[in-house]
């Protein structure tokens, strides 16, 4: 159940302020506990994210061009580039920016259409919990 | 009648950004906030209503990326480009896959005796991306709509 609440809390407010760009505050470990949760769902023997498992998924392409470092680099405490467009992008790691991972509705989006550009499909909750464990052991 | 005519027509065109004689252009922050993440907003009025509706129809398979929208975000965005799109045929979006950089206005002020001396800004080996894109590379302020004189970067050899 515990997953359906930042949901519900974002929807709300976003309804309330009237607007698309409202934000719907979370905390990175309020999303972990909710992938988690609907992890656990189809992998009831999953005990925690492993750190380990998100860095090696963060930095290898999965059949494509791209892999997530082809944007946020090999270091994600520290600024990337847009990988047609040069484009900068401020760094992924909660730990060097705290904007990341506050924003329900920011989150799911960038999850959307990163997964369909780099995995060809949506990642996994199991695939989002490793990698934001990786992401909180980089330091800025 | 002329005066009148001529006064509302200046209205129109100021109210909808249309024209803007300064080449500062005031984005609308979800505008900016949505179509400004990979790249620089790019201003609605460089390019005409029909070139944006064929890039807003299909946003999912946006060059290459996943540009999808909410749908609320989605109509707001529309409605805000047909508002401020050019009405200039010089400014017509062509083909499947509507740009900007395409455009007659864009290629007759970029060509590269306007350039002045500005190198094409580098894209990354292998890859198809478009240099002209890059406003931010010559355009200090492009991410804030300013491509007025001022806005340019200072180059070597340059004025
Ligand atoms: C083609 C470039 C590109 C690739 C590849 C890419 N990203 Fe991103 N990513 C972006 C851009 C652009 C943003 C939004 C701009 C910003 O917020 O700085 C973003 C934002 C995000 C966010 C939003 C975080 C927040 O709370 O602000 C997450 C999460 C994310 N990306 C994860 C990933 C993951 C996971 C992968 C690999 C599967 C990936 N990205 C691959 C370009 C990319
Ligand atoms: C997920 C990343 C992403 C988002 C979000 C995005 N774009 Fe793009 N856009 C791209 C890429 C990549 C290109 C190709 C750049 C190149 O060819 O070098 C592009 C190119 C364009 C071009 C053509 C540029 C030219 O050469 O004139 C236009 C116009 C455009 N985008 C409009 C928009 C609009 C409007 C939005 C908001 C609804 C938007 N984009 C949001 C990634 C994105
Ligand atoms: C390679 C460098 C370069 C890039 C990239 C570039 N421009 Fe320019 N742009 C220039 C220069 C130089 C001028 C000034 C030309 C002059 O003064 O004659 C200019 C002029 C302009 C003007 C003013 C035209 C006028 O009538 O004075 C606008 C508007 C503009 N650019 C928009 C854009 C946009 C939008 C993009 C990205 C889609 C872009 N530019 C990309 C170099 C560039």
């Amino acid at each position: 159940m515990n997953r359906f609440r930042p949901l519900a809390i974002g929807a709300a407010l976003a309804f309330l302020a009237g607007s698309t760009l409202a934000a719907s505050p979370t905390s990175p470990a309020e999303l972990q506990a909710a992938w988690l949760a609907e992890a656990r769902q189809s992998n009831p023997a999953l005990r925690a994210f492993s750190a380990e498992r998100g860095r090696s998924f963060f930095s290898t392409a999965h059949g494509g061009d791209w892999s997530c470092a082809s944007c946020h680099t090999n270091n994600p405490g520290q600024g990337g580039a847009h990988a047609v467009t040069r484009k900068l992008i401020e760094p992924l790691s909660p730990a060097a920016n705290p904007r990341r991972f506050s924003d329900v509705a920011k989150v799911d989006k960038w999850f959307g259409r990163n997964c369909k550009d780099v995995l060809g499909r949506a990642c996994t909750p199991e695939e989002k919990g490793d990698l934001l464990a990786y992401l909180l052991t980089v330091k800025p | 009648m002329k005066t009148l005519q001529s006064l509302s027509l200046a209205t129109l065109l100021l109210a909808g950004g249309a024209w803007a004689g300064d080449h500062r252009y005031a984005l609308s922050p979800t505008y900016a906030a949505e179509c400004g993440s990979c790249h620089v907003a790019y201003p609605p009025a460089l390019m005409d209503a029909a070139g944006w509706k064929v890039t807003l129809q299909q946003l999912e398979r946006h060059f290459g990326s996943d540009a999808s929208l909410e749908p609320q975000a989605q109509r707001e965005i529309a409605s805000l480009l047909q508002a401020q799109a050019s009405t200039r045929s010089v400014h017509e979006g062509k083909g499947a896959a509507p740009r900007l950089t395409t455009t007659a206005w864009f290629q007759r002020k970029h060509r590269p005796e306007e350039l002045h001396g500005y190198p094409l800004p580098a894209v990354p080996a292998g890859s198809k991306a478009t240099p002209m894109a890059q406003c931010q590379a010559c355009h200090r302020r492009a991410e804030q709509g300013d491509f007025g004189e001022g806005s340019l970067k200072p180059v070597s050899g340059r004025r």
